[in-house]
C-alpha cells in the first residue's frame, strides 16, 4: 500500500483511539491487517432512534489512492435503513462519493455514519423498498427498524408480532434473513411476503 | 597613481586577510561581471570578505572616476560600502551594475543609503525579525529551472522594464507575490546612460536559478510561487508530516501539502481525467480538499512531476485543448491522437497517429452515405435494395465491417473513445477516462441497469 495512505490511516487510527467518542463507547475501529488497508469500524445506534442499543460493524476498506479518494466503506450488520442496502450493506452517502474531501478522516467518516443514521435521505435512497416505507408507511418504517435492530445489533425493542409472523414462515422452510427481509418489504403483510417468496 | 594604490591596497588586504577569522571556510574569489553605465562590461575576480568600498576602489579607475564617484548597483538596491561581498548574495559570473555620478549632488538629495533588498517577498508580516533572521539560511523562493531541467532554488532580480538595464534602483521593497509577478507595481530610476526612462521608471522582475551558472540575459527561470518554505512547521494534508518545503493551494483557506503528496494528487487526478481546461490558467485542477475557486493558477507548478508524468500533463492538455477547439480523439482503442478537423469534411484519417479512417459524425470506420444511428440495429435485408451489383458488394463489405466495429466498439458517452466490449457484461469501464457507463443505454453506469440487463 502506498507510503501516504498508510502513513496518513496510521494517525487517523490513534485519533480515534483517543477520542473522546472512543471514551464514550459511541465509536471504535479495529486494525485487520498489519498496512492499514483494512480496518474493522463500529458505531452505536444514535439515541432516540430506531437503532438506539445496537452495535453496528462496519468494513472499511483503504484505497492506495487516500486520502485523494474515499475509504470504502459498508455495513457488515444488517440494518434496515434508507441509504443502506439491506442487502449488501452498501451505503449512500455523499462523502463516501464525490462531496469526499482530503481532509476528512476515519473519524469524520464514522461521525457522518452515525448522523445518517439518525437523520435518512430518502430522497437520495441507496435501498427503494426501505425509502419507500419510509415515506409512506413511518410507523412501520419504525418498529422495522428496530426489529432489525434486535436481531442483528443487540437492541432491545421488537414486536411480538414480528416475531410471530417471522417464525410463522421459518415454520414452511424460510430461512430467517429471508424471511424478515420479505416481510419488512411487504410492511409485514404475511400473505404478500409467502406470495413473494414461494410465488 | 591609481595602479600603485591599487597594488599597495591588495597587499594590504591579503595582509589582513591572512589574520582575519574566516567566517566562511570557502574563500575562494568570486568571478563577477561588472557592467557600467558606460556600457562597458568587466569580469573581475571578488574576495567574498571584500566590502562595496574595496569593489569601488578597483571600478573607479577603469570608469575614469574616484571611488566616492561610483555607485554599485545590484537586485534594484545601491549598495552601501559597508556591505561584505558573501552577504550579497551574488552568484558566481553574476552581474553588478557599476554607475558613474555625473552630479555628486544628485547622490546627497537621493534615497538614504538602503539595505540589501530582502531576498525572500514574506506576506506574513507577523513573522518576527528574529525569526525571520533564523530562518535566513531555509528561507528560498524556488522555480523551474529548465536548464536544470528541475526544481532549484531561485534569485529574485531586477532590472528596468524598458530598457532592461539591471542598473536599476527601486523606490519601495516588493511586499507580495503581486508586486513582483504584475508589470508596473514597483517605481525606480534607471541609471542606464541611453534610457528613455530614466529618472522615473517600472521595475520588471524576474528569477534565475541559483544552481548553476549563469548563461546570460536570457537564462531566466519560471517561479513556482505556491512552493514555499515551511517556516511555520504546517503539516501536510495528505501525509501529516511537517515537511520543510510545501506547496500552499490557491484556496482561501490554504491548504497546504508536502511535494511528495502533491505529486501523487496531480498524477492520480490526471489518470482519472479530472483535470479542467480553464481559459486562464490552462489545464489544472483545485485543492485537494475541494474547495472553491482553488484552481492552480500557474501550470509550470506541474513542472514538479517526473518527465513521464509531465509527458502525460502535456498530453492529456493537448487532447482537452483539441475537444474544446471542435476537434476529435482517434477512437481507434489504444490511439487517442487529438485531430484538428475540418468541418467540411466528415472523412477524418488519423494522420500522426495509427492511420485509421474514420467519420467525424459518427467515430465509426469511415462511411459513404448517412451515418448508422446508435440505437438501429443494422438489417442485412436493407443492402438487398441496392440495385447495382458492383456497389452491392461494396456496400455489403462496408456494411459488414461497420457490424463488426458496432458490435465490439462503442465510444465512451463522456469521452467518445472507442471501448471495446468482451463477454456478455454490459457494464463498461471506459479505458481513457475511466468512466463506468452501460453498452445498453450508453449513459453512465447505475444499479437501474444492474437490476435490468447487467448481462445480456
Ligand atoms: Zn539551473
Ligand atoms: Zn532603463
Ligand atoms: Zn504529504
Ligand atoms: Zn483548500
Ligand atoms: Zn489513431
Ligand atoms: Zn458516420
Ligand atoms: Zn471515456
Ligand atoms: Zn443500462
Amino acid at each position: 500500500m502506498a507510503n501516504i495512505a498508510s502513513q496518513r490511516i496510521k494517525r487517523e487510527f490513534k485519533e480515534v483511539i483517543r477520542s473522546e467518542e472512543v471514551a464514550r463507547c459511541s465509536i471504535k475501529v479495529e486494525l485487520l491487517d498489519d498496512n492499514y488497508s483494512q480496518l474493522k469500524g463500529e458505531i452505536a445506534g444514535p439515541p432516540d432512534t430506531p437503532y438506539e442499543g445496537g452495535k453496528f460493524l462496519l468494513e472499511i476498506k483503504v484505497p492506495e489512492t487516500y486520502p485523494f479518494n474515499p475509504p470504502k466503506v459498508k455495513f457488515l450488520t444488517k440494518v434496515w435503513h434508507p441509504n443502506i442496502s439491506s442487502v449488501t450493506g452498501a451505503i449512500c452517502l455523499d462523502i463516501l462519493k464525490d462531496q469526499w474531501a482530503a481532509a476528512m478522516t476515519l473519524r469524520t467518516v464514522l461521525l457522518s455514519l452515525q448522523a445518517l443514521m439518525a437523520s435518512p435521505e430518502p430522497d437520495d435512497p441507496q435501498d427503494a423498498v426501505v425509502a419507500r416505507q419510509y415515506k409512506g408507511f413511518p410507523e412501520i418504517f419504525i418498529s422495522t427498524a428496530e426489529h432489525w435492530t434486535n436481531i442483528y445489533a443487540g437492541g432491545s425493542r421488537k414486536k411480538e408480532e414480528y416475531s410471530k409472523k417471522i417464525e410463522r414462515l421459518m415454520g414452511i422452510g424460510c430461512n430467517m434473513d429471508q424471511a424478515l427481509v420479505a416481510l419488512s418489504g411487504c410492511n409485514w403483510d404475511l400473505d404478500k411476503a409467502i406470495e413473494q417468496i414461494f410465488g | 597613481m591609481a595602479d600603485i594604490f591599487n597594488f599597495i591596497f591588495g597587499v594590504v588586504r591579503n595582509i589582513f586577510r591572512m589574520f582575519s577569522s574566516s567566517r566562511n571556510p570557502l574563500n575562494n574569489s568570486l568571478n563577477i561581471f561588472i557592467k557600467c553605465n558606460t556600457g562597458n562590461t568587466l569580469t573581475v575576480g571578488l574576495d567574498p570578505k571584500w566590502d562595496i568600498k574595496d569593489v569601488k576602489n578597483i571600478i573607479a579607475p577603469k570608469l575614469g572616476a574616484n571611488p566616492d564617484e561610483v555607485k554599485i548597483i545590484f537586485a534594484g538596491k545601491e549598495l552601501d560600502d559597508s556591505i561584505i561581498i558573501e552577504d550579497c548574495d551574488l552568484g558566481e559570473q553574476s552581474t553588478l551594475h557599476a554607475v558613474k555620478l555625473k552630479d555628486l549632488s544628485i547622490r546627497a538629495t537621493k534615497q538614504k543609503k538602503c539595505s540589501l533588498l530582502r531576498e525572500t517577498v514574506e506576506d506574513e508580516d507577523e513573522i518576527t525579525l528574529l525569526q525571520e533572521k533564523n530562518n535566513r539560511d531555509k528561507s528560498h523562493f524556488y522555480v523551474y529551472c529548465s536548464v536544470c531541467a528541475a526544481m532549484k532554488i531561485g534569485k529574485l532580480r531586477i532590472r528596468c522594464s524598458k530598457c532592461k538595464s539591471g542598473a536599476f534602483t527601486v523606490d519601495t521593497d516588493p511586499k507580495s507575490w503581486n508586486d513582483v509577478l504584475k508589470p508596473n507595481k514597483i517605481s525606480g530610476h534607471c541609471e542606464q546612460n541611453d534610457c528613455p526612462d530614466g529618472v522615473f521608471g517600472w521595475a520588471q522582475f524576474y528569477f534565475r536559478c541559483a544552481e548553476h551558472i549563469c548563461q546570460g540575459e536570457n537564462d531566466i527561470a519560471v517561479p513556482l510561487y505556491l512552493l514555499k518554505n515551511n517556516l511555520r512547521k504546517i503539516p501536510c494534508l495528505a501525509c501529516t508530516e511537517i515537511k520543510d518545503i510545501v506547496f500552499v493551494f490557491t484556496c482561501r483557506e490554504a491548504h497546504v501539502t508536502c511535494l511528495e503528496c502533491f505529486r501523487v494528487y496531480a498524477v492520480l487526478r490526471l489518470r482519472e481525467r479530472q483535470f479542467v481546461l480553464d481559459d486562464s490558467f490552462g489545464y489544472t485542477i483545485s485543492c485537494p480538499v475541494g474547495c472553491e475557486n482553488s484552481l492552480i493558477d500557474e501550470c509550470h507548478h506541474f513542472k514538479l512531476l517526473t518527465k513521464e508524468q509531465y509527458e502525460m500533463y502535456q498530453k492529456f492538455a493537448t487532447e482537452e485543448y483539441i475537444l474544446k477547439a471542435g476537434g476529435v480523439l482517434c477512437p481507434q482503442p489504444g490511439c487517442g491522437e487529438g485531430i484538428i478537423v475540418d468541418l467540411k469534411c466528415d472523412k477524418i484519417v488519423c494522420v500522426n497517429g495509427c492511420g485509421y479512417v474514420f467519420c467525424r459524425k459518427c467515430l465509426q470506420g469511415y462511411h459513404i452515405g448517412e451515418c448508422n444511428s446508435v440505437d438501429n440495429n443494422i438489417s442485412i435485408d436493407n443492402i438487398q435494395h441496392v440495385t447495382d451489383p458492383a456497389k452491392a458488394l461494396q456496400a455489403r463489405w462496408d456494411e459488414a465491417t461497420n457490424v463488426a466495429i458496432r458490435v465490439t466498439t462503442k465510444p465512451c458517452p463522456k469521452c467518445r473513445t472507442a471501448t471495446e466490449r468482451s463477454g456478455g457484461c454490459m457494464h463498461m469501464i471506459c479505458t481513457r477516462c475511466s468512466f463506468h457507463w452501460c453498452w445498453v443505454c450508453q449513459i453512465e453506469w447505475s444499479r437501474d441497469c444492474m437490476g435490468t440487463h447487467w448481462f445480456g
